[in-house]
């Protein structure tokens, strides 16, 4: 009889936990699963110039293939993805060191080193496009200050790419930091002083006992930045929209200038399917790497 | 024994050397926007750049003369504070159900808008938002930027919640108390602060999201950061206003983020790490 009462109650508190959760799953379902959904079929869809719009098969997918820009896009995206991690990372593992090793941090330096990352990515586009223009910026004054020759920066079909990495990095190395920072934080200080007693050089315990241990919380870094990598916009749309030309036309770009700028639905879905599942292949990647490193 | 202090003193300099070095290249170019957005405007574009001028705030009343900047700061905080309530609205049930129940799935779906590049939702909002006439409208923007505070709000209360003992909450269920009254009147209390810093770390990410302003607000509806076009305009070098701009537009999220600095880690990776 109490058995029945509990399990009423069990019952009845599922309910109340399924109403609770209901109103953010439906609100998902209803922005992200189903428009998800939607897209995959506007993928077999054609939009004519004229907005009428018909059943294509693969006809976005081949073209896809065989399509220039998409493959340029695509090598634009992975090099900025590589050449913006790596700084990101090394200068990130850096700059958490420092930190680490100063003690006593005031909470207004911890300010100072959020600044850049709490700032709107598109203010920071707008900050970098005055600084770096190419006659009147303080960059090339610098530059040339120091005897070095100036750059065209963001203008500059080579340079395009390692200006927007820069950039990127300039905001987002501090927020590696502190990610670095507290798994440096959590670890055992045993194992520094065996290593001290042991007569390690700093380099050889950094090398043999830091870095190691440290993989994991660096791997999770590059997965919160690898998502936010391949699908680089605001900074690229704001100071250059892709160009010059098409040197920074990542596919994140190129996808939404396609739907929106040339109205073509059907292969702006198709380009942006693509980008989602290699951001998933990305996450699903580091993840296993993450498996392997932890310890 | 000398030695070693001597060697101690050494690091220890070479370390504060790094962390200065550090800070002023992170610094620079914020103090210069700063710096450019007080400069009387024959003084923004001279070249050799100056440091030493006579502040104004010519930039300012220039900025808001030529561009309708007030009712486009007016469209970023509708949409940024309708956003944020919504992402609470939904958010603080469905966290707390999560951290009950341990079925973690509806957290981890919201997650999906994290990941998946905005201009995938985007395409088909635009497309469903056209045919109902909501181009343009708060509520399509609203809607759409509760997409990015919802997983926020959800994954900063997650283990503000878990940490409430377990026996606070069966106490209360044997004096008879609903799991909604639980939540309202007792767990809700618990972590009022985690709230706080939930609902500013949403406001912030609000607030500086891009990409769908630009495609679903209009000339009327326009928010601060869909508006940073018209403030670089074409190939001008309205250097001082468009500096100016930018000085306005960062000061809400970095006056907001110096309050949370505590938690902010733990709250941006969303659960990936414990800060």
């Amino acid at each position: 009889m109490s058995d029945t009462a509990a399990t009423l109650t069990q019952d009845r508190q599922k309910l109340e936990m399924a109403a609770l959760s209901a109103p953010a799953v439906a609100f998902t379902v209803a922005m992200i699963a189903f428009p998800v959904v939607y897209t995959i079929w506007l993928g077999f869809q054609t939009f004519s110039s004229t907005g009428k719009q018909s059943f294509a098969g693969l006809t976005n997918y081949s073209k896809l293939i065989s399509d220039v820009e998409f493959w340029h896009g695509l090598w634009v995206t992975i090099a900025l993805f590589v050449l913006s991690l790596v700084l990101q990372l090394v200068f990130g593992v850096w700059l958490a060191l420092v930190l680490f090793h100063a003690k006593r941090l005031p909470g207004i330096v911890r300010s100072l080193f959020i600044s850049p990352f709490m700032m709107p990515p598109v203010v920071a586009g707008m900050m970098w496009l005055v600084i770096l223009d190419p006659s009147l910026g303080a960059a090339n004054y610098i530059l040339q200050a120091f005897g070095l020759p100036p750059s065209d920066w963001l203008a500059s079909p080579t340079w395009v790419i390692p200006t927007v990495a820069l950039i990127d990095s300039w905001q987002w190395t501090p927020y590696v930091a502190l990610i670095v920072l507290g798994g440096l934080q959590s670890l055992p200080p045993s194992v520094y002083e065996a290593a001290q007693i042991d007569g390690a050089s700093p380099f050889k315990t950094f090398q043999r006992i830091t870095l190691p241990l440290l993989l994991p919380t660096i791997v999770t870094a590059a997965i919160l930045r690898s998502v936010d990598l391949l699908r680089f916009f605001d900074i690229i749309y704001i100071t250059t929209q892709g160009g010059p030309g098409n040197a920074s036309n990542t596919l994140n770009i190129y996808g939404f200038r396609v739907g929106f700028e040339f109205f073509d639905i059907g292969y702006a879905s198709a380009l942006m399917l693509t980008l989602t599942a290699i951001v998933f292949g990305a996450v699903m990647a580091f993840n296993r790497l993450r498996g392997a490193v932890a310890w | 024994m000398n030695d070693a202090a001597t060697t101690d003193r050494w690091i220890r300099c070479l370390n504060t050397l790094q962390l200065v070095l550090a800070g002023i290249v992170i610094m620079t170019p914020t103090v210069w926007m700063v710096l450019s957005s007080f400069k009387p405007s024959f003084e923004v574009t001279a070249y050799p750049p100056t440091l030493i001028f006579t502040p104004t705030l010519a930039n300012y009343a220039e900025l808001t003369r030529t561009t309708p900047f007030l009712s486009y700061a007016l469209n970023s905080l509708v949409v940024t504070v309708g956003s944020t309530a919504l992402g609470l609205l939904f958010g603080i049930p469905a966290a707390f159900a999560v951290s009950w129940t341990r079925i973690s799935w509806p957290a981890i779906l919201t997650l999906a808008a994290r990941m998946a590049p905005g201009t995938l939702f985007l395409l088909p909002w635009y497309v469903m938002f056209r045919q109902v006439g909501m181009i343009g409208s708060y509520t399509a923007l609203i809607l759409s930027h509760a997409v990015i505070t919802l997983p926020i709000v959800i994954w900063v209360l997650l283990p503000s919640f878990d940490g409430i003992p377990r026996s606070v909450f069966e106490a209360a269920q044997v004096d008879g108390c609903s799991v909604t009254r639980i939540l309202w009147r007792i767990a809700l209390p618990l972590v009022a602060s985690g709230v706080a810093v939930s609902a500013i770390l949403a406001f912030v990410f609000s607030w500086n999201y891009f990409l769908f302003a630009l495609v679903l607000s209009n000339g009327d509806s326009k928010t601060l950061i869909a508006a940073a076009f018209n403030f670089i305009g074409e190939g001008s070098t309205q250097w001082g206003a468009l500096m100016a701009a930018a000085t306005l537009i960062a000061l809400p999220p970095l006056v907001l983020a110096a309050l949370v600095q505590r938690w902010l880690v733990s709250g941006l990776t969303l659960g990936a790490v414990k800060g």
